[in-house]
């Protein structure tokens, strides 16, 4: 079973039950397999960046793990996906909407809803139960955290739709850190922003570090080696996506074993 | 958005442009024309008789005389009853449309392919159907409420139609957005997908409560002809619509009063869309990006 949500509402201090253990994990659209076959472990409280080219399912697994893919019509994951405290993920009768909470996601393209910024933090606070009171402190702590309270403060009942594009990714961060999960999946969250925005979200995630276990997915070889610990390469075998080499940033980047990731990190492949 | 080029940029001098630029300006002369025909004869003729207590007054000499107080009163509670009726449904079914059954599933397109049926079925049928099943069936009788029962059936499609494509037209990462912070179906639907597709249900409203107030043919047969003030939803009331024809076709010497009425259900029905028009701007202005 789930353990009961932290009360604190916001990245906790000191990180606990936050890692994940992949094991054989694959994703099946109807007759399409995706991905096969994916060991993976995920640190608790450390940055994973999975690259790799198009189209070998990196999206995919980050969608396995909050359940995004039980959305999917006619998708199915195998293998084994478990928690820090040995909860599997895949477990048809879990709580998936707990589960969402404590894992968090963010998109590649920033997706405030349609609503006031303050609304955009009200709704999913209210819909796990925090006092309507505490939702103003939540939201102000958690904007601190992506350094948007200062802009933003004074317009708090305006739409959010009216921020830039760098401004809303930064506000989708502090709503999903907002909701205090452990573990935070980021789809390409810088490639839809220009160059200065990016950098400014890149400087949070990794500021996330210690705190909640980030998994990001990049194109961006330069980024993935900036602000990861540990990196996973996805490549294309037997027509699936896979991982073909797994390990500490610098070892990978170093020299990495397989050869495609080897050409693919040199700038060779892909 | 300012354009790069702005309308006058494209104006050239060949001869071909300035016919193709006569005839367009002759079209709308044309419409504009129609328009201030309409209103010019509405208003000479129902000028003289409009005052304050012709709104509020009663029925008199079949409508030769007196006012359109009862009248004013029906049409407005009939209006009220049919959307309270329409607007569930219609809300309902557009939202399992779009949001619980897979597109170009078989119960969706039944679905879709029966609401465009009923929206092309003309409105007389919908009176006769209300007059038999309402009135009849139900023991209705003649009432308010038979009549707005008709036409909520009858707008139903409308409804149904606009809600659901206002829907489809929001952005398709709102879904995912909702479910990956955690968030049931039901907050996702009532939160912010019909908050966003607003605008877009008060187009369709608009819509239904127009054709609802220019209704004749189905109002006849079910809500019926009485002037008399409607104490209650069961009693018998004229729309001003049937009062309209009532007066322009059986009341010699009914055509200022006729005109009249008309001027009076002109701008009632340009007072509601252009609430619903505000409405849906201010919306605008607290919710979009512009």
């Amino acid at each position: 079973m789930i353990p009961p949500s932290s009360s604190d509402h916001g990245p906790v201090s000191s990180c606990s039950c936050g890692g994940l253990t992949l094991t054989g994990v694959s994703v099946h659209y109807r007759d399409f397999t995706a991905l096969r076959d994916v060991n993976l472990t995920i640190p608790d409280c450390g940055i994973t960046a999975l690259v790799g080219p198009s189209g070998c399912g990196k999206s995919s697994l980050l969608n396995a793990i909050n359940r995004l893919t039980d959305l999917i019509p006619g998708c199915r994951v195998g293998g084994s996906l478990r928690d820090g405290v040995g909860t599997e993920l895949t477990d048809p009768t879990l709580d998936v909407l707990a589960l969402r909470r404590r894992i968090g996601m963010v998109f590649q393209k920033p997706n405030p809803f349609p609503h006031s910024i303050r609304r955009n933090f009200e709704i999913p606070l209210r819909e796990h139960g925090l006092p309507r009171a505490r939702v103003r402190e939540v939201m102000e702590k958690n904007l601190r955290e992506v350094g948007l309270w200062d802009e933003v403060s004074s317009r708090l009942d305006e739409s959010a739709l009216k921020l830039s594009g760098g401004q809303q990714q930064r506000l989708c961060i502090a709503r999903a850190l907002a909701l205090g999960p452990e573990v935070i999946l980021f789809d390409e969250p810088c490639s839809a922003l220009d160059p200065i925005s990016s950098a400014v979200v890149e400087e949070h995630i990794a500021a996330l570090r210690g705190r909640v276990t980030v998994v990001i997915v990049t194109h961006n070889l330069a980024q993935a080696r900036r602000i990861a610990d540990r990196v996973g390469v996805f490549w294309i075998r037997d027509g699936a996506g896979t991982i073909v080499e797994e390990g500490e940033v610098e070892t990978v980047f170093g020299g990495a074993k397989d050869a495609d990731a080897w050409r693919y990190l040199a700038g060779g492949a892909g | 958005m300012v354009s790069l080029f702005p309308a006058s940029f494209t104006r050239t001098r060949r001869p071909g442009d300035i016919l193709l630029g006569l005839a367009g300006g002759l079209a709308c002369a044309v419409t504009l024309l129609a328009l201030g025909c309409i209103l010019w004869d509405l208003v000479r003729l129902g000028l003289p008789h409009l005052s304050w207590s012709f709104l509020t007054g009663e029925v008199t000499e079949n409508g030769r005389s007196g006012g359109i107080g009862p009248i004013l009163i029906s049409t407005l509670m009939i209006l009220g009853f049919a959307l309270a009726f329409v607007i569930p449904p219609a809300l309902g079914c557009a939202i399992w449309l779009s949001e619980m059954v897979r597109q170009g599933s078989g119960a969706a397109r039944i679905i879709t392919g029966s609401v465009d049926l009923l929206a092309s079925v003309p409105s007389i049928v919908f009176g006769l159907f209300g007059m038999s099943f309402f009135c009849q069936t139900l023991g209705l009788g003649f009432s308010i409420l038979s009549g707005s029962l008709t036409l909520a059936c009858m707008i139903l499609p409308l409804l149904v139609r606009t809600t659901l494509s206002a829907l489809q037209s929001l952005p398709a990462d709102l879904r995912p957005t909702a479910s990956a912070l955690g968030l049931s179906g039901a907050t996702m639907i009532g939160k912010i997908l019909l908050p966003a597709a607003l605008p877009g249900i008060l187009v369709g409203i608009t819509l239904g409560v127009g054709r609802a107030l220019a209704e004749t043919a189905a109002l006849i047969f079910t809500s019926g002809y009485a002037t008399r003030w409607p104490e209650s939803p069961s009693d018998s009331g004229r729309a001003l619509s049937v009062h309209i024809y009532d007066l322009a076709m059986n009341i010699p010497n009914g055509s200022g009063a006729a005109s009249a009425s008309a001027l009076v259900l002109l701008v009632l029905i340009v007072l509601i869309n252009t609430t619903a028009a505000s409405l849906a701007a201010r919306w605008h202005r607290r919710h979009s990006a512009s």
